[in-house]
């Protein structure tokens, strides 16, 4: 275990209220350094995932999706739940070669009486390979969500890399978020970190803000918007954004 | 008539009461320091006239410009000119300095009927009043406070304020933690907003900024109460004596 990320990860938890906000900014500058890092010739696509009800497929249908990363291969999928989408997203990254990336992101915007369940699981069969996982959510009404992440890294896959983010903000009394990150490491020469938080939005940031006559509601509509900014670095599309944006002035 | 006026003003935090019957008036024009010792009320006093949500107004009255402030909104006092440059500025990730300024401006104008202001004037309005305060043209795109050294921070204060222009500027310590230049600075950038319809309450333990600052009257708050006022000699007085002699 690389002892450093485990311990900003300890200090970033135990500071909740704050704690999501301020990650953002951070996880958005390691992710900004990572993709840098990746050389020029291995762009990655980058896959945007919207997830609806509409779509069928995996949705509620609890169809397990598997995707395989072999040697020198690249994964970037970016999962988005609108609000008024009730869905269960089961997916299983196997990588099996080296020199294998992985980025796995996700925003869910969760209201009303929706009901989202991230079951992801990152299995790191061979090592050098680098697995990254970023996801934000927000609840409000009587939402429920849940995301269970669990990187596996085989005995033999030394020298993996697996980083997980998962923080949530919580808008509601009756809205509830469940994370439950899961470390299986047989390998002992890795970097594996891990991160989860459930807060709320943070009533100073607000208050200084509306001091300087940003309404209350707008003000709330900055922080939400900054707190799912991190998943959609690198993400260049307008319509994206905008759908993003309107679907978080209506929480 | 004053601009603001405060009558009994009782107010604290859940059961503890943090002042305790406060009247103070301020003119057009006026510069009014606030001084007094630590845990006195000075930042409490601060927080219920921007409307700060933690806090409970139990007694009293607060007109500013003829309203009742203690009716309006934190975001309603802000477009009616009023301003606090915190003691402690708040961090707030992921939300650009020009981001949330602009956010600022466009709100109070939507307030007012007016449409966003032009791209270019919001440039141009940033790049004078970052000059203001010797504040580097890098910060702009920067998050706000975010990482900025104690000193950057209350020149950020200056800089939203001046970019605000408020009628009633609330300064909170603004001169703690400064060195001597940046004192100067942000002393500068408070007289370069003083005119004769605009009015400042200054609360600081240091009789510096008031060299540059200069007020029309002095206020010591100890234990919730204003226990004296006066001109300026009160300042020498507190420099020699301390706070015990009130
Ligand atoms: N949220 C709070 N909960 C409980 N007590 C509080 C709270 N905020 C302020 N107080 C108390 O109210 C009193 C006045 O605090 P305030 O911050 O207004 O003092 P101040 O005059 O600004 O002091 P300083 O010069 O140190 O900035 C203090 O005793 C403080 O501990
Ligand atoms: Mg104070």
């Amino acid at each position: 275990m690389d002892s450093n990320s485990s311990k900003n990860n300890a200090g970033r938890l135990s500071e909740p209220g704050r704690v999501h906000s301020r990650f953002a900014s951070l996880a958005a500058a390691e992710y900004g350094l990572s993709s840098a890092a990746a050389p020029a010739t291995h762009q990655p696509e980058k896959k945007i995932r919207l997830v609806s009800e509409a779509q069928g497929g995996m949705d509620r249908s609890c169809h397990q999706e598997v995707f395989t990363v072999g040697e020198g291969e690249h994964l970037d999928i970016t999962f988005i739940v609108l609000p008024g989408t009730s869905a269960e997203i089961p997916v299983t990254v196997d990588i099996t070669g080296p020199g294998a990336e992985v980025e796995l992101k996700g925003i869910y915007l969760s209201s009303g009486t929706d009901n989202v369940t991230f079951d992801i699981t990152m299995n790191h069969r061979v090592g050098g390979s680098i697995s990254r996982q970023l996801f934000n959510g927000l609840a409000t009404d009587k939402a429920k969500c849940a995301f269970n992440g669990k990187i596996i890294v085989a005995q033999d896959a030394q020298k993996t890399e697996a980083y997980q983010e998962n923080h949530n903000i919580v808008l509601s009394d009756d809205a509830t978020v469940d994370t439950k990150p899961q470390l299986e490491i047989y390998a002992d020469d890795v970097k594996c970190s891990h991160g989860a938080t459930v807060g709320k939005l943070n009533e100073d940031e607000q208050f200084y803000m509306r001091s300087r006559g940003i309404p209350e509601d707008e003000a709330k509509v900055l922080q939400m918007i900054s707190f799912v900014a991190p998943v959609l670095a690198g993400i260049e599309d307008e319509d994206l954004t905008a759908k993003i944006e309107n679907a978080i002035r209506s929480l | 008539m004053s601009l603001l006026k405060i009558t009994g003003l009782r107010a604290g935090i859940g059961d503890k009461e943090i002042l305790k019957g406060i009247d103070l008036e301020i003119g057009p024009g006026e510069i009014h320091a606030v001084m007094g010792p630590n845990g006195a009320g000075k930042s409490t006093l601060s927080a219920v006239l921007t409307g700060k949500p933690d806090y409970e107004v139990t007694a009293g009255t607060i007109e500013f410009m003829g309203r009742n402030l203690l009716e309006m909104k934190p975001e309603e006092r802000a477009w009616a000119g009023l301003f606090m440059s915190f003691q402690y500025p708040i961090e707030i990730p992921g939300v650009s300095i020009t981001n949330f300024m602009k956010t600022a401006i466009n709100s109070k104008r939507k307030s007012e009927g007016l449409g966003p202001i032009k791209g270019g004037d919001f440039l141009k309005l940033m790049k004078e009043k970052m000059a203001l305060v010797q504040m580097k043209p890098e910060f702009a795109k920067r998050e706000v406070n975010v990482g900025f050294s104690g000193g950057e921070k209350k020149r950020n204060e200056i800089f939203q304020m001046a970019m605000l222009d408020p009628v009633l500027a609330i300064l909170d310590e603004t001169d703690s933690g400064l060195d001597v230049d940046a004192l100067k600075i942000v002393a500068d950038g408070v007289n370069a907003l003083h005119t004769p319809e605009k009015s400042a309450i200054v609360i600081t333990h240091y009789q510096k900024l008031l060299e540059y600052v200069k007020p029309d009257k002095v206020h010591i708050l100890k234990d919730g109460k204003i226990v004296a006022e006066g001109g300026r000699e009160l300042i020498d007085k507190i420099e020699s004596d301390g706070f015990e002699q009130f």
